[in-house]
């Protein structure tokens, strides 16, 4: 049996090789995504291993809140703790830290880098203590003056500064001139991944990130002989309880788990569609196997003859499946290698920069591509196997292959149960209040594309009659034989377009979420957006609240507000709050205060109505909350609204924030010119405030806004398209494929065609078209389960401001076009080959 | 070759439908060259049948296909009417095939996903012209397939099969009909009744058809039997008799 294996595997090299490139595809994703996460994990790793080499303590605020966005809000240490920690037995030195926000300009007045696209913009207090110092300077000299600054060596490089040079940084403060008195690099590297550095003396810092008289760490190095054990525990004893100590060792640690769980996103982001890579390369593998079993009828019913037991045969279909599976998995962990490779040059473009430390391929990866690739095979050939199993010796002596296509009733509802299950599982995960909601839904996908794919044998007579009917009608016999031919053995021509369908119902799936975001953002804009102007910060840095002051005092301007978020903690649950300026929260949005007023706001919380019924507030109650900085508060609920879509569930006065948290930067401003004011001279005005103090914000009107706005959903999408291009790309293989195996098994017939008069070209015109009304078939299947898709997300998101359902029509007419000319790009190479085929020999082929 | 009836006046092109003139076609090479054809100079005229004999393996299946422009001559020529087969590239051949010869294999003619009926007039479905719907009738009728004429091959019988096969070869009224041991696989009375269809193809419609048989009582169907041994013409009989063909094969076999 063995033998029958391997010879079956020689023979068949063609369309194992097409069969194996569908799961090497999605393995080297897979791997690609495994080996680029271990990289960087290792090079982050070995920053913070570097960063923290001498650091043998740290001590800060106990009760963190971890943020919504990742990373966490903490408090800052009195300076006076510094002192307690000095007196305590074993510490050689301690020295306070502070960092936040701080955005270099360049000598033309751009901000430099983009901390929502790249690597972060940080600012420091220098480290005085050689031990803790993880820079050293190329040039000049460490900062000792209010105006002295040292910065790394990248953005030295990028921007031509040298030292002596003035330097304009943006920070939470107002926007000042420094020196640059130094230049620094990290280790080998010019900059810590790519981030630009400004780094202040201590009195600098605290000044400039609004932690005056504290620190946000103490670190401390150990006398020698003592451990860093000892020496928290001595420094445990000598702080006030509010405050907690670490080891060097537990804070790198933290540190690197940190990174570890951000890149765990990733990470699972780039899998899911490594995932539906391969869950393409399934549909593949069962219809390949499921053909050439078919072909091989004859061989396996005389094995069967001569005596082989059902088991040997379906045991030696699983073997080649086995040998596919394990073969491909292995060529696509090589590939992987330079997915990776590709990826992290493609991380580079953005800005971040990872040390060339090389690649990290743990054996985990190793054995979880080839696994997951052999499994993935072993499981989609079982079908088929199970069919080769069952012929029966007698078909040795029929003359054709058939496929048995089951009795379509049971076929029907076996379809119908699948889909009405996976339906049920990805309505339970959106609308349940479940934990597991994510993998629910994309359990639920699969199942109901599994679903569909059951049931597509029974659509594929009707619906390929109706898609090959302007073939037929309008490309003649090529035509009229391409539609039969598409139409001949449902079962197969099913197989093949559900791998597409995947793909395209993912690519309709996100087609149809991003237009209803778009249409939603834009309806919220019209309602909810009073204000003339936004003022675009940045999300992960953000702008000196002074632009929001300076902005209020310009003429013409009505009102003028920052919008900040935060994170708080309502009994017990962390939640997001939004801060605003009150008095010009009315002028600038309708938030759709429906009791109270937000007038109060200034002592107190507006709380979203849906919020405050599921947790049984009412107007005047007083709710405990937490804040990372400052402790527990009590903020008295002085109005309801009905809108969260803007401000979110909690909203809080600016000056309420100040008290309450350690950043005070802004992402956004947004501003109200006074009636009757002229709105071109009053932007003009604010523009000329941002060019020259405030060059990292963005100047938009309302439609530019939303331009920005659908421009975001934009790069989201394309970024999705991208990443789904692969799923469709093995779909096409698996046409072509399909194609060439039907091309083989049809040769006598394709003979007697040219031998009665029809031209090579008519001949590639009627595969072609066969392989473009599987293609539609795939495509038409895809875009009904993605429109599904869509619509229950949007439902689903309703309340979180996804007010708006649409369908772009002419987007998805362009997925139809290309899915079409995919069909045509399929069946390049299965038509060249039907048209080379000798027409006697083919004739007398058998 | 002289003809063994006289088709009257006209240029020599006109009475004759297909010839080759010293046809060679070798399969292989070196010490496993085979010779199918051996210097075979053959003329098929207008609406007459001819019948090729000959043992197996003496090359008629590769004269056929050689006339029919399905395969090339090592050397020698080929004549369909005035035309001459060498030398035209696959499209050209193709098109000669389709709009002026008709081909009817021992098994295997007819396309599974098409209708009796669309098989029929597939070469003319190829040409992207309409059929002559009257002459398609007459054919349909004589060959009496009319209540067969939408069921799919393998709802056919195999006679029935090789009587949509000759009905396609007639009805684009081609210049000569090549037929393969069209009854080889048929049972007699199946067979006798292609043979019988075919007779009256060439009597009332003026059909030129060339078959190759085994059967001597097919042969006796046409109007001339040639035959072929060992890639040569080695005889043939004018108005054959079953017992005339019989007695020659016993001669050549012997
Ligand atoms: N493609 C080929 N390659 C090599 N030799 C071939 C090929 N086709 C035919 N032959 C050889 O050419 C010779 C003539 O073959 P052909 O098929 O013409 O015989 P035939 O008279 O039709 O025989 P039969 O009565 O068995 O059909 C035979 O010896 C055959 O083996
Ligand atoms: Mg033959």
């Amino acid at each position: 049996m063995w033998k029958t294996t391997i010879s079956g595997l020689l023979a068949n090299k063609l369309r194992f090789a097409l069969t194996g490139i569908a799961i090497l595809l999605g393995v080297a994703f897979m791997a690609g995504t495994l080996i680029l996460t271990a990289t960087v994990k290792a090079s982050f790793d070995s920053l913070f291993t570097d960063v923290n080499k001498g650091t043998d303590a740290v001590v800060r605020t106990k009760g963190a809140i971890d943020s919504s966005f990742g990373g966490s809000e903490r408090g800052r240490v009195p300076a006076a703790v510094l002192d307690s920690v000095q007196s305590a037995p074993g510490v050689a030195h301690a020295e306070g830290f502070v960092q936040g926000f701080a955005q270099l300009v360049d000598k033309k007045g751009k901000a430099m880098g983009n901390p929502d696209q790249g690597a972060p913009t940080l600012g420091l207090s220098w480290p005085e203590t050689p031990a803790l110092n993880a820079f050293h300077l190329v040039a000049g000299r460490a900062p000792t003056a209010p105006d002295d600054v040292v910065i790394d060596n990248a953005s030295a490089k990028k921007a031509h500064f040298r030292v002596g040079d003035r330097i304009k940084i943006l920070t939470q403060g107002p926007t000042s001139d420094f020196n640059v008195v130094g230049i620094v690099r990290f280790g080998a590297a010019d900059s810590p991944l790519g981030a630009s550095i400004a780094s202040f003396d201590s009195a600098t810092a605290q000044r400039l990130f609004g932690a005056q008289g504290s620190f946000d760490t103490i670190l401390t190095v150990a006398d020698k002989g003592v451990s860093q054990t000892e020496l928290a525990a001595a420094i445990r004893r000598a702080v006030p309880g509010d405050t907690e100590v670490l080891t060097g060792a537990a804070y790198t640690k933290e540190n690197q788990d940190d990174i570890a769980n951000g890149l765990g996103f990733f990470n699972a982001f780039l899998l899911t569609f490594a995932m539906v890579a391969l869950f393409v390369g399934s549909f593949i593998i069962y219809n390949t196997f499921g053909i050439v079993v078919a072909q091989r009828t004859r061989e396996l019913a005389l094995l069967r003859a001569l005596g082989a037991t059902r088991r040997q045969v379906l045991r030696s279909v699983l073997a080649e499946a086995a040998a596919v599976g394990l073969l491909a998995s292995a060529a696509g962990l090589a590939a992987g290698v330079g997915v990776a490779a590709g990826l992290k040059a493609l991380l580079q473009v953005l800005g971040f920069d990872i040390p060339a430390n090389g690649i990290v391929v743990h054996t985990s990866t190793v054995v979880t591509s080839l696994l997951t690739g052999t499994v993935v095979t072993l499981v989609a050939a079982v079908m088929p196997a199970r069919r080769a199993g069952r012929v029966a010796p007698i078909a040795a002596l029929r003359d054709v292959a058939v496929e048995p296509t089951g009795r379509p009733t049971r076929r029907a509802i076996a379809g119908v149960v699948v889909l009405a299950l996976g339906a049920l599982a990805l309505l339970g995960g959106l609308f349940g209040k479940g934990d597991n909601a994510v993998p629910m839904v994309g359990l639920g996908a699969a199942i109901m594309f599994v679903g569909v794919a059951i049931l597509a044998p029974v659509l594929a007579r009707p619906v390929a009659r109706v898609l090959g009917w302007p073939s037929a009608r309008f490309r003649g016999i090529a035509g009229v034989l391409a539609r039969q031919n598409a139409l001949r053995n449902p079962k197969r021509t099913s197989a093949t377009a559900a791998a597409l369908m995947v793909g395209v119902g993912l690519v309709g799936f996100i087609t149809i979420f991003a237009a209803s975001a778009k249409l939603s953002i834009n309806d919220t804009i019209d309602r909810a957006l009073r204000a003339d102007l936004v003022l675009q910060g940045s999300f992960n840095g953000g702008v000196s609240p002074d632009l929001a002051r300076d902005v209020r005092n310009l003429a013409g301007v009505d009102a003028a507000s920052g919008m900040r978020i935060g994170s708080m903690e309502v009994e017990g649950a962390t939640k997001q709050v939004t801060a605003f300026e009150p008095a010009a929260i009315g002028g600038l949005f309708d938030i759709g205060v429906t009791s109270g007023s937000v007038d109060g706001l200034d002592q107190g919380i507006a709380v979203y109505d849906k919020a405050a019924e599921s947790h049984h507030w009412k107007l005047g109650d007083t709710l405990h909350v937490r804040f990372a900085a400052s402790g527990p508060r009590d903020l008295p609920l002085v109005a309801l609204y009905g809108r969260k879509d803007v401000a979110g569930s909690y909203v809080i006065s600016t000056g309420t924030y100040d008290a309450n948290f350690t950043d005070h930067l802004d992402f956004a401003v947004y501003v109200k010119a006074a009636a009757g004011a002229d709105t071109a001279a009053v932007r003009a005005n604010v523009q000329g405030l941002v060019d020259t103090q405030y060059p990292n914000v963005k100047v938009q009107d309302r439609t530019e806004f939303k331009k920005a706005q659908a421009k975001q959903v934009t790069t989201l999408l394309n970024l999705i398209y991208a990443l789904l291009l692969l799923a469709v790309l093995i779909a096409v293989i698996g046409i072509a494929n399909t194609l060439a195996l039907s091309i083989h098994e049809r040769t006598r017939e394709l003979g007697l065609l040219r031998a009665v008069g029809m031209t090579r070209s008519q001949l590639r015109s009627t595969v072609r078209w066969e392989s473009v009304i599987i293609a539609l078939f795939g495509t038409v299947l895809g875009l009904v389960v993605g429109t599904f898709f869509g619509w229950s997300m949007v439902k689903a998101l309703s309340e979180e401001g996804f007010s708006r359902f649409a369908i772009p029509v002419g987007s998805l007419a362009t997925v139809v076009v290309l899915a079409a000319l995919a069909g045509v790009l399929a069946a390049v190479f299965p038509a060249r080959r039907s048209a080379k085929l000798d027409v006697l020999r083919a004739i007398t082929h058998t | 070759m002289t003809s063994l009836t006289d088709a009257g006046a006209g240029s020599h092109t006109s009475v004759v439908a297909a010839r080759t003139v010293s046809a060679v076609k070798v399969y292989g090479s070196g010490d496993t060259a085979v010779r199918a054809l051996d210097d075979v100079t053959v003329e098929f005229e207008r609406a007459r049948f001819t019948a090729i004999m000959g043992p197996s393996g003496s090359g008629k299946s590769t004269l056929m296909h050689c006339l029919a422009g399905l395969d090339t001559l090592t050397s020698g020529q080929v004549f369909i009417g005035d035309t001459e087969l060498n030398g035209l590239d696959d499209k050209r051949l193709t098109l000669l095939r389709r709009d002026r010869v008709g081909f009817v294999f021992q098994a295997y003619n007819l396309v599974p996903t098409l209708s009796a009926l669309e098989n029929i007039v597939l070469p003319a479905a190829l040409a992207g012209r309409k059929s002559d719907q009257a002459w398609v009738d007459t054919v349909i009728d004589t060959v009496r397939l009319r209540d067969r004429l939408t069921h799919r091959p393998s709802e056919l019988s195999g006679g029935q099969q090789q009587r949509v096969a000759v009905a396609r070869a007639l009805a684009s009224k081609p210049e000569i009909i090549f037929a393969d041991e069209p009854t080889g696989n048929l049972d007699s009375r199946s067979g006798s009744e292609i043979l019988d269809f075919m007779r009256n193809a060439v009597d009332q419609l003026g059909q030129t058809i060339v078959m190759v048989t085994h059967d001597p009582l097919a042969a006796a169907y046409a109007d001339r039997v040639v035959f072929l041994a060992d890639g040569r013409i080695v005889d043939e009989v004018a108005d054959p008799t079953a017992e005339r063909v019989l007695d020659r094969m016993k001669q050549l076999g012997g």
